[in-house]
């Protein structure tokens, strides 16, 4: 029987994940916590509820629906005592507007794989295909492995959105699959690494020698470095020294680029819809003046293989 | 001039003064184009004058009361009405409806109005009154009662513009020309007694004369103003204009400039009765004139592309096409592809120039078109595609010889060039409003399945449909009579040969009957939610719904919302999309039956070029949760703020409805500038897209860059200098977004961006 995949988002026509045009699917639940994460709704691995006042009317049906008693409805909005609510979503169902929505969706392979190639007609055009992110999405590598094996069977071109943060098991089931990496490195320093995301590096960077090695011999897969610049975490010059040093060092000719991203604050609303609190949410952007320092610092190691992408603030 | 796009082709002070002039009388609010109230735009029929609302005259009303759609016009307003109006003969002599009355007002429109010529031009003529504004305009009661009936049913429609005219004809015979067939084909007629033919070419040659006549005026006072001059580069040009106009008053024009200054002369006098067509292929009639004058050393390819931006300038906004095919098959893009459009970037602004792309175009022509519609931001050109429209033609039925030489003609039309007279435009079919009288006989006769009840919606459609029938055909018994469009039928092919006019019955090789629907969306999103909540989930009844939009769904917000909350059309859904091939294919087979008096049959555009703005009110809130103050989905692009799933996925449900088969339907892409930082080529995006979606059978695409905050900042603060600027594609054409009547300008911001993409 097949397996299914918990997946949280679908985004079609992405062009920002990955080569050309790209149809990305957001698998749900991830090991990091990084302090800025900007897909909060991706952590947890099971589905959940979310209200999102924008939609809501007021209209109560939801806490009139509930069948233990789990939500209550006041000038905040509408809170759910997760203790006692036992998941019936009856709130989603009978919500006449959508304000009550369930984020995360079971799919098995075959039918995901379907509504990953319903633009299957301007892939081609653009060069694109599918990429698979997260969360983190080699936290469900069976499910992303059968996935990605049918999507290949169909001639796709596959990326993968990865942490790094896995067994290597699960990366070596993968690989055979995926056209492109989109490998995530975010600190050298352990410690650093350690308090910003909530785990250690070290299977993130052994995972990534094992990658590029194999893909020595392999001369159609591709690997991209992301690196996302966080204001006070990330985006500091010795840091992007470091990885530099690690790229280098590590048969930098098999890495095709190495993106810089930079911050966004526009994760803010979604912190405030699932009530956390963000440590970034009044960051503001970085300008493009430290943007360009830390582009240019990443040259010194890679040359002609660094780019930057993401907001700046005009100042 | 201000430059603010950058473009590898600068205008010379004299282009960057005649752009200024050009500019400024848009902007000014001298270049409108009116309308008599929001019922012609949504059902394309004001009830009151028979085409768009006269700017002055008897016809014309008061400014409170009728609606600005943009500054797209060839007109110039000069502030005043037509002096001589009271003259015209229908005046005096009386009014008769008769081509040769017709012919007889404007031949004598003609000769007066002036000849002008202006300081740094090169290419002249223009106008300031048309002939509806000193001619009446009307059907008879027979025809305008009828009319009215359709109104009340959901149709209407309108007999004029977008067809074209093949100017080849012209080019290769001049005026002098044309008027040796008229006179050829008056003597044949009169040799085999045929009155009605006789009386019509007789009509023909006061037309043709007064035109003759018009162009030597130009001459005359090109000559004038040349004595006059003392500067000498200005005498220069004045001397160019005379020698231009009198070879176009005496015989066929010989040179890539005289070339170009006959089209603008054939616009000028076809236009100014009243309304204006497609003009063609515009690299197609002028390469053997530019390859002859470059290879004889009397033309540059600079000098090509200044007459072109002139051409431009001087019609304020020019419906020609580039690219296509030939008749072979083969690329038909050559020089004149490239310096026409090069003539447009090098000016920038609002135009209604199209691209028409196939699979074998010269790939780096298109990557340049894409890159000018990008960079410039005003939907100038317009992508379509070339194999879809030519099968269009096919599919109707249109010899190969005919359909081959199709082209874009503007807003959503094209055109087999000189053999088809589709009555194009403004014929509408409110879908809307059959939808809502099944709802009343559905509730009446307590339905209560969904197939029951879209027989009914069927029958409904059929009412509408064969009423609008009976109405055009009213109308096409007197059209030949009431505004007959003789100059443009000196340009079609055999028309002149049958001395019959191309409005008349047997007069254009091709004459199907157009029909804009609109609000197929709106109906879509509504069917399926009545499907789903109404008649699968029974969570309501039809009595239910009849109140609630009845009631514009006050007191019934959960009930909306619920309605709000299924499957809507253009997010490639595959429940609601079988909804949309359901509807689309009614449509189809309902008018594929219906057939004009003409022989042909009536052929559906799942597009309607700004009904949707204005009917709301009118229709009144609908089942798919929409208020009664909202505007309606924009032709086939799904309602306003529905497109949850990006841009890729509106197109997969539009493509899901085979365009060939239909008359039209153009996607709508609006994007933020800000899509396009850090691109390094900011063309790209379209061009991919647009390949993809037209291999796939998509017919045309209509693409604006526009920042949405500047929008919005624009419709409060019209005055401020800042936006005066700003040139949105409204639908099939461009304008000056704050030129626009307030309405429109609402409903564009309106739209969705697809900002995310």
């Amino acid at each position: 029987m097949s397996k299914t995949g918990l997946v949280f988002d679908i985004h079609r026509g992405t062009t920002h994940d990955g080569p050309g045009m790209r149809t990305t699917i957001f698998m749900k639940g991830c090991p990091l916590h990084c302090e800025w994460c900007h897909n909060p709704e991706s952590l947890s691995r099971e589905p959940e509820t979310q209200w999102i006042s924008r939609k809501c009317i007021g209209c109560n049906i939801c806490v009139e629906s509930c069948v233990s008693h789990a939500l209550t409805f006041d000038e905040t909005g509408a809170t759910i005592n997760t203790t006692t609510c036992e998941h019936c979503r009856q709130c989603v169902k009978n919500c006449p507007t959508g304000a009550q929505t369930l984020i995360g969706k079971y799919w098995t392979a075959e039918e995901l794989v379907k509504e990953a190639c319903k633009d299957s007609l301007f892939f081609g055009e653009f060069e694109g295909g599918v990429t698979v992110s997260g969360g983190e999405p080699l936290l469900q590598y069976e499910f992303v492995h059968e996935f990605l094996q049918l999507l290949k069977q169909k001639g796709e071109n596959t990326a993968l959105d990865t942490s790094g943060f896995s067994s290597p098991k699960a990366l070596e089931v993968v690989y055979p699959y995926v056209d492109i990496f989109l490998y995530d490195i975010k600190f050298i320093d352990r410690e650093l690494h350690q308090k910003h995301t909530g785990v250690d590096n070290n299977q993130i960077l052994k995972n990534f020698q094992w990658l590029v090695q194999k893909s020595k011999n392999d001369t159609n897969k591709r690997i991209r470095i992301r690196t996302p610049l966080i204001p006070g975490a990330t985006a500091m010059v010795e840091n992007i020294q470091q990885i530099g040093e690690f790229l280098r060092n590590n048969l930098a000719d098999e890495i095709e680029c190495w993106e810089l991203c930079a911050f966004n604050n526009v994760s803010r609303d979604k912190y405030a819809r699932m009530r956390l609190d963000w440590l970034y949410s009044s960051t503001p952007l970085m300008s493009e003046k430290e943007i360009d320092t830390l582009r240019k610092t990443a040259q010194i190691y890679l040359p002609q293989k660094v780019l930057s992408t993401g907001l700046s603030a005009k100042f | 001039m201000k430059q603010k796009v950058v473009s590898d082709f600068i205008a010379t002070p004299r282009i960057a003064r005649l752009w200024k002039r050009s500019t400024d009388l848009s902007k000014g609010g001298k270049r409108n184009v009116l309308v008599d109230n929001p019922e012609f735009l949504v059902y394309h029929w004001s009830g009151h004058s028979a085409g768009f609302s006269p700017a002055t005259g008897e016809m014309a009303l008061e400014d409170s009361e009728r609606i600005n759609v943009g500054d797209h016009n060839c007109r110039v307003d000069i502030g005043t009405a037509y002096p001589y109006a009271k003259e015209m003969p229908s005046k005096v002599e009386g009014f008769e409806y008769s081509a040769f009355n017709w012919a007889k007002d404007y031949a004598f429109f003609l000769d007066h109005s002036p000849a002008e010529v202006y300081p740094d031009e090169i290419i002249c003529s223009e106008f300031h009154w048309q002939l509806d504004e000193a001619r009446k305009f009307v059907y008879p009661p027979e025809v305008t009662d009828l009319g009215f009936e359709l109104r009340q049913l959901g149709a209407g429609g309108t007999s004029l513009a977008h067809t074209c005219p093949d100017l080849s004809i012209g080019l290769n015979k001049g005026w002098t020309g044309l008027l040796s067939d008229v006179k050829a084909s008056l003597e044949k007629w009169k040799a085999l007694g045929n009155e009605e033919r006789i009386n019509y070419l007789q009509a023909q040659v006061l037309v043709v004369e007064a035109i003759i006549r018009f162009t030597r005026r130009h001459a005359d006072k090109a000559t004038e103003l040349a004595g006059k001059e003392t500067d000498q580069a200005q005498k220069i040009l004045y001397q160019k204009i005379a020698v231009n106009m009198l070879q176009l008053a005496t015989g066929k024009p010989e040179t890539f400039e005289q070339a170009v200054q006959f089209i603008q002369l054939f616009q000028v006098v076809e236009r100014i009765n009243g309304h204006g067509n497609g003009y063609g292929r515009l690299d197609q009639l002028l390469i053997d004139f530019y390859r002859k004058d470059i290879a004889d050393g009397t033309l540059t390819k600079e000098e090509a592309r200044n007459l072109l931006a002139e051409l431009y300038l001087k019609y304020g906004g020019n419906y020609f096409s580039f690219g296509g095919r030939n008749e072979d098959g083969s690329d038909a893009t050559n020089e004149v592809s490239w310096v026409g459009l090069e003539a447009y970037d090098m000016l920038g602004g609002y135009n209604h120039l199209g691209v028409m792309w196939h699979p074998d175009m010269n790939p780096a022509y298109y990557t340049y078109a894409c890159d000018v519609v990008t960079r410039h931001g005003c939907g100038v050109p317009t992508l379509v595609s070339y194999d879809v429209m030519r099968d269009s033609e096919l599919y109707s039925g249109y010899r190969y010889e005919d359909a081959w030489n199709v082209s874009y003609s503007g807003c959503q039309w094209y055109c087999a060039v000189g053999s088809e007279y589709s009555d194009h435009d403004l014929n509408c079919l409110v879908l809307i409003t059959p939808m809502l009288r099944a709802i009343d006989v559905a509730e009446k006769e307590s339905i209560n399945d969904f197939e029951t009840f879209w027989q009914i919606y069927e029958q409904e459609v059929e009412k509408t449909a064969a009423a609008l029938v009976h109405f055009k055909n009213k109308v096409y018994e007197w059209q030949s009579r009431v505004w007959p469009e003789m100059v443009t039928t000196l340009c079609m092919k055999d028309a002149i040969e049958k001395g019959l006019d191309i409005t008349a019955i047997g007069g254009a090789r091709n004459a199907y009957t157009s029909v804009n629907v609109l609000g197929v969306p709106n109906v879509v999103d509504s069917l399926y939610a009545i499907k789903r909540v109404i008649f699968e989930e029974k969570k309501y009844t039809l009595s239910n719904l009849k109140k609630a939009i009845a009631n514009n769904w006050e007191g019934d917000e959960i009930f909306r919302q619920i309605m709000l909350k299924q499957e809507k059309f253009g997010n490639d859904f595959d429940g609601v999309d079988a909804i949309h091939i359901r509807v689309a294919d009614n449509i189809l087979k309902t008018f594929a039956t219906k057939r004009n008096i003409k022989g042909f049959n009536f052929r559906p555009s799942l597009f309607q070029y700004m009904g949707h703005t204005y009917a709301g009110p009118m229709l009144g809130a609908t089942p798919d949760g929409r208020l009664a103050q909202e505007p309606v989905a924009h032709g086939c692009n799904p309602m306003h703020g529905r497109n949850t799933e990006g841009i890729t996925a509106t197109a997969k449900s539009l493509l899901k409805v085979p365009f060939h088969k239909y008359q039209g339907g153009s996607l709508q892409i609006e994007l933020q500038p800000k899509f396009f930082d850090g691109r390094e080529r900011k063309g790209e995006f379209i061009e991919k897209f647009s390949k993809a979606y037209m291999k796939n059978g998509g017919i045309q695409i209509n693409f604006n860059v526009i920042d949405l905050e500047k929008l919005k900042q624009a419709v409060e603060e019209p005055e401020n200098p800042e936006y005066a600027d700003i040139v949105v594609k409204v639908t099939g054409y461009s304008a000056h977004f704050v030129v626009m009547d307030k309405e429109f300008q609402k409903e564009f911001v309106a739209r969705v961006n697809y900002e995310a993409v």
